[in-house]
């Protein structure tokens, strides 16, 4: 019994000390992944994604753990709740997109090993990004999660399309971070040599360098903004998620937005305590644009993946009206409750238009009418994440849209608010639409739906029962947490409010 | 003048007339592989330069990575780019006067920084600041070990990681398919009589 206890403790201490032990544990998962595959020598795919599987849950368990203990601080990082929180949701997110992945890879012909290689790089380069202190650590964190996401994004390189995607993503993700480059070289010269950003906020000297204070917020804004996709860097979203391969896209739609946000966020936060009035403007003007212009182009789309591009577009211009409205007694409870509740909605959607697409093998909006017929599972699924993302009431986005613009009210952003509340309509518009085209019961079905039976049998015969069931329960985990979570909307923000620094 | 800034004066004149011969010899060689060279002539002369200036880390960075890596890289692909010698570019358009004239403003504005901080410099007080700095007496390269190891051991080992991800993701889109084709026909033999609408579609 003593050695149990004995054991225990120490283990405890171990796991407190380490605060980058979940990382550790997905750098584990990554070597083993590479020396599996040279053993098995291309062999027995499914134990690869089994081995991200259980990395993925160990690593969650580990950061949970640590969540709900005492921690120890540690010099590059600091340990609040704040970072782990984003930890957490990155994790969330790799575990979730990679289940809807698998079925998709075998499917496609491509090679199988370098996928979770390169998901597992990319979530670790988020995690890190989520709590990196350091100057030089925020870059290279940021350089492994773009590098990652365009080897993903071109992953499927016969397609022309993918090829296109991961170019665009490439010299746009390379422009954007030599820009926050040469921030960073403004911001160290300026604090005299320093790197953390706490001290360098101690050393600037606000009253002598006001205008080149404002030109390096200036640069900062202009390289992170793009992974965000706000208004005037968003050209390369719908091209790129229209190319990549569909669980490609759902990863990075959540994984790299909820990284650059916790960047964003840390960056103006510390740096530039003194200026917010005038970043608040500036990125309340952004904030506006990207929701009008996400939100009316949406309309005219024709391929699903686009229309989730403009949407995402738009919701990223809601967030942003949550991460001006930060006051002291609720920190960023708005924006990462509704980051949260984004990431299921926004999966959920992922998940089911990978099957969807893997057996008719279209991505036109106008192929998905009358699916109810064929497939009321899959049909009452997307209906409940797709009015979940307009917020319609009892869905738990209408409660994160609720709460984030209540906090954008009572901050005094009338402007922004009434701006959301508008295109919110609109966007509900334009997902009924698409509801109401699969719901319908039309006599002549389509081409691709006549062929869309047969191709269902054919996939699940195939493929091992363990696999084909794996998106079917990403697809059930996200409808039940889409639709849930706005009852449990309590304890989250509960959690979510202790994060001002 | 003592003998050490006569003999600093003198590397100096001789390696800046070869930055400045490489870099005109870069842009107006018509024959690209010279043009490269030269290049590779540029890169040199600078990590040279950065050997004057006592940045002895910097220097053997700049020559492994500029003129062993990069410009081994260029001249590579200009060679095997077979091009016929390019037309005759006497033309000068719009473009060439307006770049010239924006490079030329960009010139001269540099070089009165450099005389601004120049003055702020030779005024007596910030002479003597400047030499309690005392920077002759650190080594670098044993300093910036130092702190790798220490104060950014993270960044260091993440830029490992980033390296071997960075090989994998560009093997990926060049290496031949055929092992894994081989695979995946046996695993689904059956499948490949009903693609034909999953081929003919516009998705894959």
């Amino acid at each position: 019994m003593n050695d149990i206890n004995s054991f225990l403790s120490r283990l405890n201490s171990i796991i407190n000390f380490s605060t980058i032990l979940p990382k550790i544990i997905l750098i584990v998962g990554l070597i083993t992944i590479v020396i599996t595959d040279l053993v098995n020598k291309g062999k027995n795919a499914n134990f690869l994604y089994k081995i991200f599987l259980i990395s993925t849950l160990v690593s969650m368990g580990i950061l949970f753990y640590q969540l709900i203990s005492v921690i120890a601080f540690e010099d590059l990082y600091t340990n609040n709740t704040f970072n782990n929180l984003f930890r957490f949701f990155i994790l969330i997110c790799s575990f979730i997109s990679v289940l809807l992945s698998v079925d998709y890879v075998l499917c496609s012909k491509i090679s199988l090993v370098e996928f979770p290689l390169f998901k597992i790089s990319a979530g670790l380069g988020g995690m890190i990004l989520s709590c990196a202190t350091n100057l030089i650590t925020i870059y290279v964190s940021l350089e492994f999660l773009a590098l990652s996401s365009c080897f993903l994004s071109g992953y499927t390189k016969r397609d022309i399309r993918s090829n296109e995607a991961s170019m665009k993503f490439l010299l746009m993700s390379g422009a954007s971070s030599s820009s926050l480059l040469n921030d960073f070289s403004l911001l160290y010269g300026f604090s005299d040599g320093q790197v953390q950003l706490d001290n360098i906020i101690d050393k600037i000297l606000f009253s002598q360098y006001i205008p080149i204070i404002c030109i390096s917020a200036a640069f900062i804004l202009a390289g992170t903004a793009f992974k965000l996709s706000l208004f005037p860097f968003h050209q390369w979203t719908p091209d790129v998620y229209e190319g990549s391969p569909t669980p490609v896209v759902a990863f990075f739609s959540v994984t790299s937005k909820v990284a650059a946000l916790c960047l964003f966020t840390r960056l103006f936060r510390l740096i530039f305590p003194y200026l917010s009035n005038e970043w608040h403007i500036v990125v309340e003007l952004l904030a506006i644009s990207s929701m009008i212009l996400g939100n009316l182009i949406v309309v005219t789309q024709r391929s699903f993946k686009r229309m989730l591009a403009y949407s995402s577009i738009s919701q990223i211009g809601y967030v942003m009206i949550g991460i001006l409205a930060a006051d002291l007694e609720n920190g960023y409870a708005s924006m990462i409750t509704y980051r949260f509740i984004y990431i299921f909605m926004n999966l959920g959607t992922f998940a089911r238009i990978t099957p969807f697409s893997l057996r008719t093998g279209s991505d036109n909006i106008k192929d998905y009418a009358g699916l109810y017929m064929k497939d009321p599972v899959l049909t009452f699924s997307l209906v409940l994440c797709l009015l979940s993302l307009g917020g319609i009431p009892p869905l738990s986005g209408f409660f994160g849209k609720l709460y984030l613009f209540w906090h954008g009210w009572k901050a005094g952003l009338y402007l922004s608010v009434t701006v959301a509340l508008v295109t919110s309509v609109i966007s509900i518009f334009y997902y009924l639409k698409i509801i109401k085209l699969m719901l319908t019961k039309t006599t002549n079905l389509v081409d691709t739906l006549k062929t869309y039976e047969n191709q269902k049998s054919l996939v699940s015969s195939i493929i091992s029962t363990k696999l084909k069931s794996s998106v079917e329960m990403a697809m059930i985990l996200c409808a039940l947490a889409s639709t849930l979570s706005g009852l449990f909307m309590d304890p989250i923000i509960k959690i979510t409010r202790n994060t001002f620094f | 003048m003592n003998l050490s800034e006569l003999i600093h004066e003198f590397i100096l004149a001789l390696i800046e007339p070869g930055i400045l011969v490489g870099s005109i010899g870069t842009v107006s060689f018509i024959n690209t592989a010279n043009s490269a060279f030269s290049l590779g002539l540029v890169f040199t002369c600078i990590s040279l330069l950065y050997f004057a200036l006592n940045a002895d880390f910097i220097a053997a960075a700049q020559l492994l990575v500029y003129v062993g890596a990069i410009n081994v890289l260029i001249v590579f692909a200009v060679m095997i780019t077979d091009q016929s010698v390019s037309s005759d570019s006497e033309k000068r358009g719009i473009g060439y006067f307006t770049a010239l004239g924006a490079c030329s403003i960009l010139f001269l504005t540099i070089v009165c920084i450099f005389h601004k901080i120049n003055d702020f410099y030779s005024s007596s007080i910030h002479q003597s600041e400047y030499l309690k700095l005392n920077l002759f007496e650190q080594n670098d390269v044993q300093n910036i070990g130092y702190q790798l190891l220490n104060k950014f051991l993270v960044p260091f080992e993440l830029a490992s990681l980033l390296l071997l991800v960075a090989l994998v993701g560009a093997i990926n889109p060049a290496r031949d398919e055929d092992e894994g084709k081989d695979i995946a026909e046996n695993q689904k033999k059956s499948f490949v009589s009903s693609t034909s609408p999953r081929d003919k579609s516009s998705f894959f």
